[in-house]
């Protein structure tokens, strides 16, 4: 596609998509529905390009080709793997049959199941003991500077207390009720403070970024026009 | 729930339980031969747990790819029967898939398409995030005028100006470095706990068949 041509597709393209500041007006406020659905429909075909460029077809050359395999069980063994998938696969499409349901149930359990063992190692070996370490782990030559040990410990406190913040437990009342315990309360507060204050800066932070895209799209709104 | 789909639920959970204790002990065991000490074939233990896994999550890699073409091909069934009943924009959505498809299959390696069509919209949709992100601040304010609301709007507002390139706003901005690298990481650093702690919890609850996602 020629350069002029792209630039006139992403020119129009782009006023389409900000006819969406000018509200529910007839004619022009389908201009932002045409985009979007322009867009839905791109993203769904180079969704299934990229599952069968990236996933299916390079596994339908290796199980074609003896030389090569995914594991130290050989080749024989990926086409075993292979056909297995596409059996799940086809396992998914009975969902409707009320009486097969548990087959498919049974796929959904494999999948469902090595995603969330998958999620629950990564967590713990990539984020839980690594954070934990971090938090708890005193900089060098630290008692040196007073600055950086009062740094440290706000940062063990507000990670402390941020936890602190997701743990519900109330203390039983006479008239069969539940009410936190004070300091309990006391801790949730000092949480609290710190998950506001990152969220703050998080939301900053995709402000900004968001902020830089407009602009560029602005500048080149008015680069086209000049 | 009658007895078919009650023992159809129970299996499940006996594969759910089996395949995720094996994944997870093969993933957690696995290439890892410093694990098993001083033992003469270490190297090829270590190998060998790690296979189940690898097996598994490859058969999970191959069915999410076609359930992705599946749901591909359930979006473009819908569209096909909306326009039965005149739906104009699912005319254009089908319209898109098919030229992208065509563009695909005529031009391989050619990323003229991506650049014309899906990077404008996508960064014109970045861009009315902002518009967004600022009402959403201005409502906050509006709607929440406690002391939390406050505190947020007051961190927000700090971190925007900072980043201006202005000389005056110096200390506003070793001022907002400070909260960045102190309060903001704790925070952070509590809010990914937790996401973590969440993560083992549901897998764990997933592993002993508690979740209800895959018991119809």
């Amino acid at each position: 596609m020629a350069e002029n041509t792209i630039a006139l597709v992403s020119f129009a393209l782009t006023l389409m998509v900000f006819s969406y500041l000018l509200g529910d007006v007839p004619l022009i406020g389908s201009l932002y529905r045409i985009a979007v659905y322009i867009f839905v429909g791109m993203t769904a075909a180079f969704t299934l390009v990229v599952s069968y460029e990236g996933v299916i077809l390079p596994y339908l050359q290796d199980i074609q080709n003896p030389a090569t395999s995914w594991t130290t069980l050989g080749n024989r063994a990926d086409i075993y793997i292979f056909f297995t998938a596409l059996l799940f696969a086809l396992l998914l499409l009975l969902k409707p049959i009320r009486s097969l349901t548990w087959l498919t149930n049974s796929v959904f359990a494999v999948v469902i199941v090595v995603g969330a063992a998958v999620g629950a190692t990564g967590a713990m070996t990539g984020t839980l003991f690594p954070l934990l370490q971090a938090t708890v782990a005193l900089p060098e030559g630290l008692s040196a500077d007073f600055g950086a040990l009062a740094d440290t410990l706000i940062v063990f406190v507000g990670t402390v207390t941020g936890l602190y913040y997701f743990h519900y437990q109330l203390r039983a009342r006479a008239d069969g009720g539940g009410e936190p315990s004070r300091v309990g309360r006391g801790f949730r507060h000092v949480g609290k403070v710190f998950l506001v204050t990152a969220l703050g800066a998080i939301y900053a932070s995709t402000m900004l970024t968001c902020l830089t895209i407009l602009t560029e799209r602005i500048g080149f709104l008015f680069q086209f026009g000049v | 729930m009658g007895r078919g789909a009650g023992i159809g639920a129970i299996m499940s959970a006996i594969i759910a339980f089996a395949v995720g204790v094996t994944v997870m002990f093969s993933l957690l065991l696995g290439d890892n031969p410093a694990l098993f000490g001083d033992l003469p074939d270490a190297d090829e233990l270590a190998r060998r747990f790690a296979l189940p896994a690898d097996v598994l999550l490859r058969l999970v890699v191959i069915v999410v790819a076609l359930s992705i073409v599946i749901g591909i091909a359930n979006l473009l069934f819908v569209h096909v029967s909306r326009l039965t009943s005149g739906k104009f924009y699912s005319a254009v959505l089908l319209a898109s898939f098919g030229f992208t498809i065509y563009w695909y299959v005529t031009r391989q390696g050619d990323t003229s398409l991506l650049e014309a069509v899906q990077l404008p919209i996508e960064s014109a949709l970045a861009a009315l995030l902002f518009l967004s992100l600022a009402l959403g601040g201005a409502r906050v304010m509006g709607k929440r005028r406690d002391i939390w609301g406050l505190l947020f709007v007051a961190v927000v507002v700090v971190v925007l100006l900072a980043s201006l390139p202005l000389a005056e706003l110096a200390p506003l901005r070793a001022w907002s470095d400070w909260l960045m690298r102190v309060p903001v990481s704790a925070g952070a650093r509590a809010m990914l706990l937790g996401i973590a702690l969440g993560m083992v919890v549901a897998g764990v609850r997933a592993l002993l068949g508690q979740d209800r996602a895959f018991r119809g």
